[in-house]
């Protein structure tokens, strides 16, 4: 292959390096005006009044908006598909805030700092309600409707959700060991470095066209579509740059707030959050709180499994009732087991909002597993490598739960390769020191999905066409999230044509141009947007050897499209350039060299990961420092290695962070989001990160392009419990609650003394 | 009120309020867009420029404090079009994802090569300290810096 398996540079690298690429902030459109929000300093109260008269005087204040002047329609704001039957329970501004950092109000005005200075002014009047921000007392006080008064009811449990098969009990009875935990995972901000941000544009004939970095343009427009009430065509969304995003821009926030300031002012406006507003008021990673227990054999074998885990949605639904639907939908995936029941619940707290987070729900459902696992191990006396590869599932397995096949599933080369070339034997059995600092080492293994095939509706389109200039054009709705997206497209449509890859203009997503497609999430672009690509490219190719056959007065059969060229496959000096043959099919082909594919998948398999890594753990100040990282995945032929690469470090990076720093630790008197700021949430700099060692296996995956599958959001989940497993390790505790911070770590050891002494 | 400022190598005169801040006057005033903003706290480095070749947080800056000194934003970087070897060794090496906090690393990068033109992997991992990324890693950009500050003989056998 020529271009698939290389490290082509991000197409974007220089516009991005030279500082002249515009993100969504660096727009200025003439006339435009600028929002600031203010957010709910109470985690629940109702609204008795609020007074603009202050800030509408203030010069330069063009509009103000509350609940009293804006729609009271309710949506979702997790929908992607314009009818999708979720529980509407979010509008633009409630007459009831629900967490501290909901959005009480608005003001627009001619420059930022006359909006922010203005939305200070506003003198709000709160009668402030009981709430909740525990999982476990949210989920304790179910079934009790919490503000009758308002519709919709917020009520506890969101969902409630049982996947069982096998014979779970039966198992349980004739176990040889059964081990249990209690694990908490913690609510995280995604900490992309571009906060979030939108654009709206009134046009003059009415329609209302939104630039936004986020991660489905359809998914914005039937959204804001439906919170304005209009009909969706009166809706364009354009893609802008984006600055990381990481899931946190996946369901839009900004965006219908934004669309109707700018369809009431008739002018564009810009809304833009800082930091604190990113952090509280948009989406996090759903906490959750998981019990599981698990039944072996005397040999280590999984006999079975039963879990119950809590999910924390926050104070709005959004897809909280997905992301535990996730959950359950790795169980069975990555070791075989015969048996397994799991509940699951999904709650509202008076917290910021749940949402999509790279790892959706893997990065709980491992963290609750594959620590337990541990544990067992230790108890069964067995190494945890050897426990994992007794028990991890082989290629082509079914999935238990009636799910799609785990395709080629190449999981157990990868704790192979990787327990050989991280020295895991020698490394586990190394005294883990005697003195202040202990060293200790732990694995993990992990799985994602591959799109949403087996779970929800799943499609791509691709339009491409050849240019009259000989270039290609691929028109499908992309996102490029920062991952490489568009240059690994142009990688594959590259070589399936047999053109180089500059000569693949590939424009981002555009309601306005591109079919449907479900947008950059769960896991489905590299994947399932790659294979329609490519079968598009194919598609084309055919085409143009077509007509080139009438040009060369040949069969296509006997004609080769190599490097931008046509030659025949006989011999001869003849070439016909891509641009040449535009020229020619303009002038004398019957129809234009374009072809439109849409395409549906029929598989979903499992993209896999073990990491392994080593700690040092300061016993007197509880602080964890990770030394050595190992990552091997198979995510089946890499597309782009360096971009692959990138991902898993950066995944590494993200992990550690979920293991040992990031929480946005709420308070449990108040409801203040504690880690509201970049100075109080902790994200890991350049000297902290670790050493790492990045392995693929060879692996293809034939259901994908060239053998292709999904990588950016399994890089993240085995890291986490990898770093909890080596910390319980080092210093012989069960430490099971994210993050774990080194008030935790003390706490743990505080305990483990004091259990040695009784 | 009127302030004399040096940017990229330009003399400019420029109306600010006395409270401005450095990131927002060339943001805003300068069109200078690739300074980012990604908290106004000084934590993650986004919009660090050069003044007098010395990386600072223009966020943390007043624009009265540039008076007098010599600010360098990304922009100023390229030569006649012609990136500056970090900026090009970012591209080549992988160093650039999401590309929001690329202009600020570079910055950083280039203080330190600045001040000492061949540092250690330590020292790099020590210039970027307040600079976050949440794409890379930082490894990637790391390796880009080492690689910016070899020859390109050494380049090849060195990776």
């Amino acid at each position: 292959m020529t271009y698939i398996g290389t490290s082509l540079p991000i197409s974007s690298g220089t516009p991005k390096a030279s500082g002249s690429l515009a993100y969504t902030g660096d727009m200025k459109l003439d006339r435009m005006l600028h929002a600031k929000l203010l957010l709910s300093p109470h985690p629940h109260a109702k609204i008795k009044s609020i007074d603009t008269a202050k800030a509408a005087a203030v010069p330069g204040v063009i509009a103000i908006f509350s609940h009293e002047n804006t729609p009271a329609t309710y949506y979702n704001s997790a929908l992607w598909i314009a009818e999708q039957d979720f529980v509407p329970d979010e509008r633009l501004f409630s007459p009831v805030v629900r967490f501290v950092g909901d959005r009480v109000a608005a003001v627009v005005a001619a420059d930022e700092a006359t909006a922010e200075h203005a939305a200070a002014l506003i003198e709000v009047d709160y009668e402030e309600l009981p709430a909740v921000f525990d999982i476990e007392e949210a989920f304790a006080a179910r079934n009790v409707s919490r503000d009758p008064e308002t519709l919709p009811i917020y009520e506890n449990p969101i969902s409630d959700m049982t996947v069982e098969y096998g014979n779970t009990d039966e198992a349980f009875a004739r176990a040889h060991l059964v081990v249990e935990d209690r694990v908490k995972t913690p609510k995280t901000h995604h900490c992309a470095i571009e906060n979030h941000v939108c654009l709206a544009v009134a046009e003059r004939d009415g329609s209302i066209t939104v630039h936004t970095p986020c991660q489905s343009v359809f998914a914005v427009k039937f959204i804001v579509a439906k919170a304005l009430s209009l009909p969706d065509d009166r809706i364009r969304v354009i893609k802008a740059p984006t600055g990381g995003s990481f899931g946190g821009k996946s369901e839009p926030v900004l965006e219908p707030l934004c669309a109707f300031f700018s369809r009431v002012t008739k002018r564009p406006v810009m809304l833009q959050l800082d930091r604190y507003g990113s952090i509280v008021s948009t989406r996090t990673r759903n906490a959750a709180v998981g019990r599981v227990k698990t039944a072996f054999d005397k040999d280590g074998k999984i006999l079975a499994r039963d879990i119950q885990a809590i999910g924390d949605a926050g104070a709005y639904r959004s897809g909280g009732n997905m992301v535990v639907g996730a959950m359950a939908r790795r169980l069975g995936r990555l070791y075989k087991i015969g048996n397994q029941r799991f509940r699951g619940w999904s709650v509202y707290t008076n917290t910021p909002i749940g949402g999509a987070y790279r790892g959706y729900g893997s990065s709980q459902i491992h963290a609750i597993t594959e620590i337990n696992l541990e544990h067992a191990a230790r108890r069964l006396g067995m190494d945890p490598v050897e426990l994992r590869l007794k028990n991890l599932v082989e290629p082509f397995d079914d999935d238990p739960a009636g799910g799609p096949s785990v395709g080629n599933a190449r999981i157990i080369e990868c704790v192979k390769e990787g327990a050989e070339a991280f020295d895991w034997k020698n490394k586990r059995n190394r005294p883990r020191g005697d003195g202040r600092r202990k060293r200790g080492v732990g694995m993990s293994c992990a799985t994602h999905g591959n799109g949403h095939f087996g779970a929800y509706p799943e499609n791509a389109a691709a339009t491409l066409s050849l240019r009259d200039d000989g270039g290609l054009h691929l028109v499908s709705p992309l996102h490029d999230l920062g991952c490489g997206t568009v240059t690994i497209m142009r990688q594959i449509v590259a070589e399936a044509v047999g053109a180089s890859p500059e000569m693949v203009a590939v424009p981002e997503a555009d309601t306005g141009t591109c079919a449907f497609d479900p947008g950059s999430r769960a896991s489905r672009v590299t994947y399932i947007v790659g294979e329609c690509a490519q079968e598009a490219s194919l598609m084309l190719k055919a085409k143009i050897l077509e007509v080139a056959a009438l040009a060369f007065n040949s069969s296509p059969d006997d004609l080769t499209l190599k490097d931008n060229q046509i030659r025949s496959n006989y011999g001869g000096d003849r070439r016909m350039s891509l641009r040449e043959l535009a020229g020619f099919a303009r002038q004398r082909s019957p129809e234009d060299i374009s072809v439109t594919h849409h395409f549906k998948p029929r598989a979903n398999p499992g993209s896999y990961a073990a990491c392994f890594v080593e700690v040092e753990v300061d016993t007197l100040t509880g602080l964890t420092r990770v030394m050595d990282v190992l990552a091997v995945h198979d995510i089946g032929q890499p597309i782009n290695l360096t971009l692959a690469e990138g991902q898993v470090h950066g995944g590494i990076h993200m992990g550690i962070g979920y293991a040992l720093l990031e929480d946005l630790d709420i308070d449990p008197d108040t409801g203040q989001t504690k880690g509201n700021s970049l100075s109080r949430y902790q994200v890991l700099n350049a000297p902290e990160m670790p050493r790492v060692q990045v392995l693929f296996v060879e692996s293809k995956e034939t259901t994908g392009p060239y053998g292709g599958k999904a990588l950016g959001e399994v890089a993240t989940v085995p890291m986490a419990p990898a770093i909890v497993n080596a910390v319980n390790h080092a210093l012989g505790t069960e430490l099971t609650e994210l993050p774990l911070t080194p008030e935790r770590v003390v706490a743990g050891l505080v305990e483990q003394d004091e259990l040695d002494q009784a | 009120m009127k302030l004399d400022l040096n940017i990229n190598g330009e003399d400019l005169e420029v109306d600010v309020s006395g409270s401005e801040l450095l990131s927002d006057v060339l943001r805003s005033k300068l069109d200078l867009t690739g300074v980012k903003e990604g908290c106004r706290e000084g934590e993650c480095g986004a919009c660090t420029v050069l003044m007098d070749d010395m990386a600072v947080n223009s966020c943390l800056v007043l624009a009265i404090q540039a008076t007098g000194r010599r600010i360098v934003t990304v922009e100023g970087l390229a030569q006649q079009d012609a990136l500056d070897k970090i900026q090009e060794a970012f591209v080549e090496h992988g160093a650039i994802q999401c590309g929001y906090c690329s202009p600020g690393m570079i910055m950083a990068a280039k203080a330190l090569l600045l001040r000492e033109p061949r540092p250690t992997r330590h020292a790099i991992r020590d210039a970027l300290a307040g600079n976050l990324c949440r794409c890379t890693g930082y490894l990637n950009i790391i390796k880009a810096i080492e690689a910016a500050l070899l020859p390109p003989r050494d380049r090849e056998e060195r990776l």
